[in-house]
């Protein structure tokens, strides 16, 4: 729990308000503090295109939005980031549980992890890779980042990092 | 009547809202019928209006119309689920369904078969489901707009069918910035 207690106060921190997932078992501590949180909007979402569009109409509303996701939700949203964030210059921060690293038991996890970085490299989004827990200092300062930039920002979070934040 | 009638039709109804506009032809003939800053069009991810909408009516107070068409819904139907559940008073979502993806060449979509997106909404837990003809619809859209304690999905079943029109000129930081100064977050423009 103190790990995801972290990175939610700075995501809080940062200025972010407004929180969607696609559930994943790394993200359910986060989606627990945030279901209580009553200071921040919250709500889960059946696929993260859609989310980035909910995402994006919230950012037009003033709020400062930050989707919650594995890695994999980011193959199934490439068109949205590109022809709505990017195209409109929307900050949002992707928090990216970023499944299939070293700790990951299941195999079939590889195939994304692989190409993950490759995929945000190419969309030229910028990337804040947490492998400990003294990288999530750093969340608040480059989810601000994202507002100053006008552009979505990813927050990459580790397996190991995760995994025993009971 | 088909979507350009149509519009024709609603566009004083939606003069005070925040209307979120379906990518290709729906937004370049609202362009053409009468531009306003409260027009967010959509110039890319076909699908996300009726998410743009719901993000919007979520994080501020004003009335909000999301326009989509039978071909976008169908594309991003898992988003009447979570309108079902968690879109506030002030959404109310305007599919206009032609049974044609109009802006690709007016193929036929699952509309024209046996798909229906009044059944599929009120499945997916969508209240105030309602389902009207072209004429009808500028009523039931006001009744929407206006009743400030309910959520509503108005399907208008209109003729395929478009106009020649140009793209729209306006780019997206544009756009972009003038619906924000509407709603009054941007202040420098």
């Amino acid at each position: 729990m103190k790990i995801s207690k972290k990175i939610i106060d700075n995501l809080k921190k940062g200025g972010v308000d407004f929180y969607l997932s696609v559930p994943c078992k790394l993200l359910a501590n986060m989606i627990d503090i945030l279901e209580k949180d009553k200071d921040v909007y919250y709500s889960a979402v059946p696929r993260e295109e859609e989310g980035m569009g909910i995402c994006a109409g919230a950012y037009l509303g003033n709020k400062f939005p930050c989707i919650m996701m594995q890695n994999t939700g980011i193959g199934n949203s490439v068109n949205a980031i590109v022809s709505l964030l990017q195209l409109y210059q929307m900050p949002i921060v992707f928090l990216i549980s970023y499944r299939g690293t070293p700790g990951e038991p299941v195999g079939a996890q590889g195939g994304m992890a692989k190409i993950t970085e490759d995929i945000l490299q190419m969309l030229r989004i910028p990337m804040l890779h947490c492998s400990s827990e003294n990288d999530l200092e750093k969340i608040s300062t480059f989810s601000k980042h994202a507002k100053v930039v006008e552009s979505p920002v990813a927050i990459l979070c580790d397996f190991n990092l995760m995994k025993d934040d009971k | 009547m088909n979507r350009f009638d149509l519009l024709n039709k609603i566009q004083n109804i939606l003069k005070d809202n925040l209307v979120i506009c379906n990518i290709g032809l729906p937004s370049q003939e609202l362009y053409k019928i009468n531009d306003q800053p409260n027009f967010f069009y959509m110039l890319g991810s076909m699908g996300l209006s009726s998410s743009i909408g719901l993000g919007l009516s979520l994080s501020q107070n004003k009335n909000v119309v999301s326009i989509d068409g039978d071909g976008s819904v169908l594309m991003n139907m898992n988003t009447l689920a979570t309108i079902g559940n968690r879109a506030p008073s002030n959404y109310t979502l305007l599919i206009i369904d032609n049974g044609s993806y109009g802006s690709t060449g007016d193929q036929r979509t699952f509309t024209d078969e046996n798909t229906s997106l009044k059944d599929v909404a009120i499945g997916a837990g969508c209240k105030n489901v309602v389902e009207c003809s072209g004429d009808e619809t500028v009523n039931e859209l006001s009744k929407a707009i206006d009743d400030q304690n309910n959520s509503y999905v108005i399907i208008s079943k209109i003729n395929s069918g478009n106009v020649k029109i140009d793209p729209i000129p306006l780019n997206p930081i544009t756009i972009r910035d003038r619906f924000r100064k509407f709603i009054g977050i941007v202040k420098y423009l």
